[in-house]
């Protein structure tokens, strides 16, 4: 049981820095996604039809695609096409790009789940639609969705490996088989990398609950 | 845009035996896709009712299981187990593989892929079916009690109809996760419809002409989109009648990708 404890002391600092990268990926991601999944939610609430449907399509798209295949069109697939795109922007661009469907699809439901009274009462005290939309209904959208979020968000730490095991970035997951390969200690590189996405997943899961105490609207 | 759609770039579709090289492997997939779900269900409903077991001890040390492997990377678990699964049960597999599965699903490595999808997925579904069966009124629970019922007459005529249910929209959620999750054993070399792509874009391989790499792996994203799909119609047709038949609302099981259905149950 000490051994991971030898383990981890003697490789800190590979550790630590694919922690890091996993950590920077993570947070890429996610502003990737609250903007992409925004505006996604909001062509998806659109007065137009069409405007709907390809908010829809995106939707469809981006949530019944595989994240595999996503990095490696997002990757492989532009560089062969000619797009001198970098292994971060990629990646970070895929998981992103993935987990706005998702978001965008929590805050559609947000938005329902707020009244249409409400709506009528801010339009006939003279609001306009846009005022509406951004005073009135998101705020207490995002509210409603602060728990569905959280669990997108943790979704997407354990999907940040997959960037690692697809490209060369090195991520936790990555330095602990580079860890493993090299003193075969498979066990404890793994027990590790286990433990820094768990502190990453945990941590994520008591931000959740303090915003939630403070912010969550429950209906 | 040029590029996307010029038809050079198309043309290995129709070149020698590109196309039915990728359906093939992309039915690997599904054959992988099916057996996990249907082990991911028995092992998930099992570990739900050990987690809601009165044995205080069973119920914490089943919950702490669940815990562990849902809040784990599942592709941290592949490898994982690829690397760490002793070699003896690498050939009882091979031993015990049915004759039926394709050669690709025959082999031992295929094992630490299917064992660590079930792992996962199993730990998420329990998750998932208990939040359904404590949802359910605990009057419906006493009620069965006072009728006399036992705890497996409980669960198989009262309980688990009404809960399981309750969950099924969400449980076909995770299912469609799980047929894309199926992609990631490619890492550990399952011949599946990745590799499959890895070798069609490899330069000049058939018939002398090129297939790009972008053009096939839409191709191939595109296969998931329509087969998840159709499994999502699915789920928003149960998820909508459901909703008319109960009105009820489920706590949202944390950790998961897709929470569109309990959010939608909350409204």
């Amino acid at each position: 049981m000490s051994s991971w404890l030898e383990l981890l002391t003697d490789n800190f600092d590979a550790l630590a820095s694919g922690f890091w990268v996993t950590l920077r990926l993570v947070v890429g991601a996610f502003l990737v996604a609250a903007v992409v999944g925004t505006l996604v939610a909001a062509l998806r609430i659109a007065p137009s039809k069409w405007l709907q449907r390809l908010g829809g399509v995106y939707v469809e798209t981006f949530r019944n695609i595989p994240l595999l295949v996503l990095l490696i069109i997002a990757y492989s697939g532009l560089r062969r096409a000619g797009v001198p795109i970098g292994t971060w922007t990629a990646g970070i661009a895929a998981l992103g790009l993935y987990t706005a469907a998702y978001v965008a699809e929590v805050l559609r439901s947000g938005v329902f789940a707020v009244s249409r009274g409400q709506v009528e009462a801010a339009l006939s005290l003279g609001f306009d639609q846009r005022q509406t939309l951004r005073r009135i209904v998101l705020p207490q959208a995002v509210r409603t969705v602060i728990s569905p979020l959280g669990s997108i968000t943790i979704a997407m730490i354990k999907n940040s490996a997959i960037v690692g095991a697809a490209l060369a970035v090195n991520d936790l997951l990555k330095e602990a088989r580079i860890i493993a390969s090299r003193t075969f200690e498979t066990e404890a590189a793994f027990v590790c990398a286990a433990i820094g996405y768990l502190l990453l997943t945990i941590a994520a899961t008591i931000a959740v609950r303090l915003l939630e105490q403070r912010y969550a609207i429950r209906r | 845009m040029g590029y996307l759609f010029d038809p050079d770039n198309w043309e290995w579709l129709t070149t020698s035996n590109n196309t039915r090289f990728i359906l093939e492997g992309f039915l690997v997939n599904l054959q992988i896709a099916l057996i996990a779900m249907v082990f991911s269900l028995l092992v998930g409903l099992g570990l739900a009712l050990a987690r809601l077991s009165r044995n205080r001890l069973v119920s914490i040390v089943v919950g702490a299981w669940i815990d562990l492997w849902r809040n784990l990377p599942l592709i941290f678990v592949i490898l994982y187990l690829a690397l760490a699964l002793p070699a003896p049960w690498r050939e009882a597999y091979e031993d015990a593989a049915p004759g039926f599965l394709p050669d690709v699903l025959q082999e031992g490595r295929v094992f630490a892929g299917l064992l660590a999808l079930v792992l996962y997925n199993s730990a998420v579904l329990a998750e998932i079916m208990r939040a359904g069966i404590q949802s359910l009124d605990r009057g419906q629970d006493e009620a069965a009690v006072a009728l006399g019922l036992t705890y497996w007459q409980r669960m198989r005529i009262v309980i688990l109809p009404q809960g399981l249910r309750r969950m099924l929209p969400a449980t076909v959620s995770q299912l469609i996760t799980l047929n894309k999750d199926t992609t990631l054993v490619s890492i550990i070399a399952i011949q599946e419809v990745m590799r499959h792509g890895r070798i069609v874009t490899g330069q000049n391989f058939f018939g002398g002409v090129q297939a790009p790499i972008l053009q096939v792996f839409i191709f191939i994203g595109l296969l998931f989109v329509v087969t998840n799909l159709a499994l999502s119609r699915l789920s928003r047709r149960l998820e909508i009648r459901e909703q008319e038949r109960t009105g009820t609302t489920v706590q949202p099981v944390s950790g998961i990708e897709d929470q569109l259905v309990t959010v939608h149950a909350k409204r």
